[in-house]
């Protein structure tokens, strides 16, 4: 078995004890337990009485501009890990290429900050 | 035999995933689906020999991607029970290029060269003493000097885009202005008033 | 038994197509067509990786890192858009955004 194989098979056999001891969980309950609805047990159930309205209420846009941020800031660190990796290997070019990366980036940060869209009123 | 069987079952779950992205009724269904062709893509990566590629692939857009459009689903709050499924009016044009690409497949499929390189992708051993890591950033930030920093634009046009888009502030909100407060001066904001009291007698 | 090139081109092609008729078959739909956008550009990127081992060289891995970069700012900037126009208009329905063409 190649090496790349080798190092992952523990993630493999870890997955796949995940996925057995998830089924052995669900199908014996989906087979044996007996089934027998009717509308009143499938309707909603919220503490008693019916639904005041839709389970689907709306979010606030400021969850989305925070996601997005982590977005942007998830792939500036995607970038820093081989960096961080070769750092002694890519010399001074290599060192100022992710200097400017991380300045372009900065001035996101700035106009971001300055906006106001970390604030949360 | 055990990484080529790895690799069938990582690609009939990304078909199975990707054509319930599309078919499926529910938009939150579809999002979970993609997720998971995501996470078998990062298999396929893994077995290609790209790990970090395919580390990289999970945190960005499972844990990123994803997340955004569950949010974005969340937030637009419409009911998928009142939107009417008009499958059949752009069904053909779909199925035509759908006919044709799958002929391309097809062809490919046929074309035995493909297969007869004699080079294995999946199970190739690694000659390198370097871990895929490393020779990747050996690349990355001065051959593909540009590239990279290009990339770098991407994200601050998204950035900022996606701040002049979506923020608005709402003007009814008293806000916290701690530099203000901080600044804030007794003689400015407490006012010494005398009073004569006139007792009476 | 071994997995080649050709199989991971297969699977990529297959990607694509599923993605191109999602893009068709949800007309009604955007965050869906969003959503085939990413299943077609994560199909580019299986080829890139597929033929990076194949030709022994790391410039596609790295290309498809930029591909992944492209895909998050198209992700985040697209669905920005979707959700100032749902705000303005109320529904995402892609045959009546016609507004611009007179």
């Amino acid at each position: 078995m190649p090496s790349i194989l080798q190092d992952y098979l523990p993630i493999v056999i870890f997955m796949s004890l995940c996925m057995f001891i998830t089924l052995l969980l669900i199908l014996p309950p989906l087979l044996i337990a007996p089934k027998n609805p009717d509308p009143e047990k499938l309707s909603p159930y919220e503490c008693g009485f019916e639904p005041f309205d839709d389970a689907r209420s709306k979010f606030d846009i400021r969850f989305y501009l925070v996601a997005i941020l982590f977005i942007i800031f998830d792939l500036e660190v995607a970038f820093l890990f081989p960096w961080a990796l070769v750092f002694g290997d890519i010399g001074l070019f290599g060192f100022f290429s992710m200097m400017l990366f991380l300045g372009i980036l900065t001035i996101g940060f700035i106009y971001e900050w300055k906006k106001g869209a970390l604030e949360w009123d | 035999m055990f990484p080529v069987l790895l690799f069938y079952i990582f690609s009939l779950a990304i078909i199975a995933s990707a054509l319930m992205v599309i078919f499926s009724k529910q938009p939150i269904n579809s999002v979970l689906f993609l997720i998971f062709s995501f996470i078998n893509a990062a298999g396929i990566f893994l077995l290609a020999g790209a790990e970090f590629l395919a580390l990289i692939m999970v945190i960005v857009y499972v844990g990123a991607v994803a997340v955004l459009f569950l949010f974005v689903i969340m937030m637009l709050d419409f009911n998928p029970d009142t939107i009417k499924k008009e499958v059949g009016k752009h069904l053909y044009v779909g199925l035509f290029i759908g006919f044709i690409l799958f002929l391309e497949i097809i062809l490919m499929m046929y074309s035995p060269e493909l297969f007869s390189y004699e080079y294995q992708i999946v199970g190739n051993t690694v000659k390198t003493s370097l871990t895929n890591t490393e020779i990747l950033g050996n690349l990355i930030y001065t051959e593909y000097f540009l590239q990279f920093q290009i990339s770098g634009f991407i994200l601050l046009v998204a950035m900022i885009g996606a701040i002049v888009l979506t923020l608005r502030h709402r003007d009814y909100v008293r806000r916290q202005i701690v530099s203000d407060q901080v600044a804030r001066d007794p003689k400015l904001s407490i006012e010494l008033v005398d009073i004569k009291l006139k007792i009476r007698k | 038994m071994v997995i080649e090139l050709g199989h991971y081109l297969v699977l990529a092609s297959m990607l694509f197509t599923i993605g191109v008729i999602g893009v068709f078959l949800n007309r009604e739909n955007v965050i869906i067509i969003l959503m085939s956008l990413e299943l077609i550009l994560l199909s580019i990127s299986i080829n890139l990786v597929a033929f990076s081992s194949f030709l022994n060289d790391s410039s596609g891995q790295i290309f498809s890192l930029f591909i992944l970069t492209v895909a998050a700012g198209e992700a985040a900037i697209g669905l920005a858009i979707l959700v100032v126009y749902f705000r303005n208009v109320g529904n995402i329905e892609v045959d009546q955004i016609n507004k611009m063409s007179g």
